[in-house]
């Protein structure tokens, strides 16, 4: 429950900054590679360092860090490095992050909303299909 | 390519609306993200805090349960209620359009090529074990498997765009 309402909150908050500021989180390295624009690209880094420090001094205070986490098999550093790859791809030839699709759909980019009605049709094909190949694929 | 940065609407005109840097969002953000999967129980698994990828395929899928009695994956920070990273980012970000009157319905692209997107996006991610925000921030939680992914991810969005360029200079 605590997590449901923190996430709510949370969302909203990002939700509201993120409209303002146009964050987009694949945008970044998309502007600087175009126009050498990195007005993006500073939001990237910057929840990159944030969450890297905010991480072992949160740590101190909860007495948890996260990991240490399990040792990867070949095959799986090959899923997570193409799937990466991927996500990286498709959301750039569609205009922006998962985060920014969202943020569009909530200011009345109809395509956008049709995004999000294609991103949870994946996640209904993933778990319908793609989950048990994977799951037959690796060790 | 309508959105490429330095596009005029960045700055919003509308007075009294708001400003806010994505520098700025970046730092609130991954504050956040950290507390919230340190502090408030969004965990496990680790670095949980937000992702749109999982936390949305989290409410989907207990949506789905509770409705069909299905057994659909959910990840056990989700397992009694769901995160509702989502909900929370549309509600926000329909505060900040309605607030500086950025709110309008348009339709710039292709719905059914988004909606193809949208679909690949979701089904790498889920792969990958994170949207763009959880790859990164796996990453800064020390887990190299989350670099690697978003390493790759980087890769991705470094060849689409030298891809689109060409096809746009063509």
């Amino acid at each position: 429950m605590i997590a449901a309402v923190a996430t709510l909150i949370i969302g909203v908050i990002l939700g509201y900054l993120g409209q303002r500021s146009r964050m987009c989180f694949v945008g970044g390295i998309r502007d600087f590679i175009l126009v050498r624009d990195t007005y993006l690209l500073r939001g990237l880094f910057a929840f990159g360092l944030t969450a890297w420090l905010a991480f072992p001094l949160v740590g101190l205070v909860a007495g948890a860090r996260p990991g240490p986490f399990a040792v990867s098999d070949a095959a799986t550093v090959l899923f997570t490095v193409l799937a990466g790859f991927a996500v990286g791809y498709f959301s750039t030839l569609a205009n922006g992050c998962p985060f920014r699709q969202h943020v569009l759909a909530a200011q009345g980019v109809k395509s956008s909303i049709s995004y999000l009605v294609g991103f949870f049709a994946g996640a209904v094909i993933f778990h319908s299909w793609i989950e048990r190949l994977l799951l037959r694929l690796l060790p | 390519m309508a959105t490429i940065a330095g596009s005029a609407s960045r700055n919003s005109k509308q007075a009294g609306a708001v400003r806010v840097t994505a520098l700025q969002l970046g730092i609130v953000a991954g504050i956040a993200a950290v507390i919230a999967g340190s502090l408030l129980e969004v965990r496990p698994p680790d670095a949980y805090g937000i992702c749109m990828a999982c936390h949305g395929r989290d409410l989907l899928n207990w949506t789905i349960n509770r409705i069909a009695a299905t057994h659909l994956t959910i990840a056990p920070a989700s397992l009694v209620f769901p995160v509702l990273t989502t909900i929370g980012v549309l509600l926000g970000a329909v505060l900040g359009s309605k607030t500086s009157r950025e709110f309008r319905w348009s339709s710039p692209d292709n719905s059914l090529k988004t909606f193809i997107y949208g679909a690949a996006v979701m089904i790498s991610a889920l792969i990958a074990g994170g949207c763009s925000i959880r790859l990164l921030l796996r990453s800064a939680a020390g887990e190299l498997l989350g670099l690697i992914g978003f390493g790759g991810m980087i890769a991705g969005v470094a060849l689409a765009t030298l891809w689109l360029r060409w096809r746009a200079t063509r």
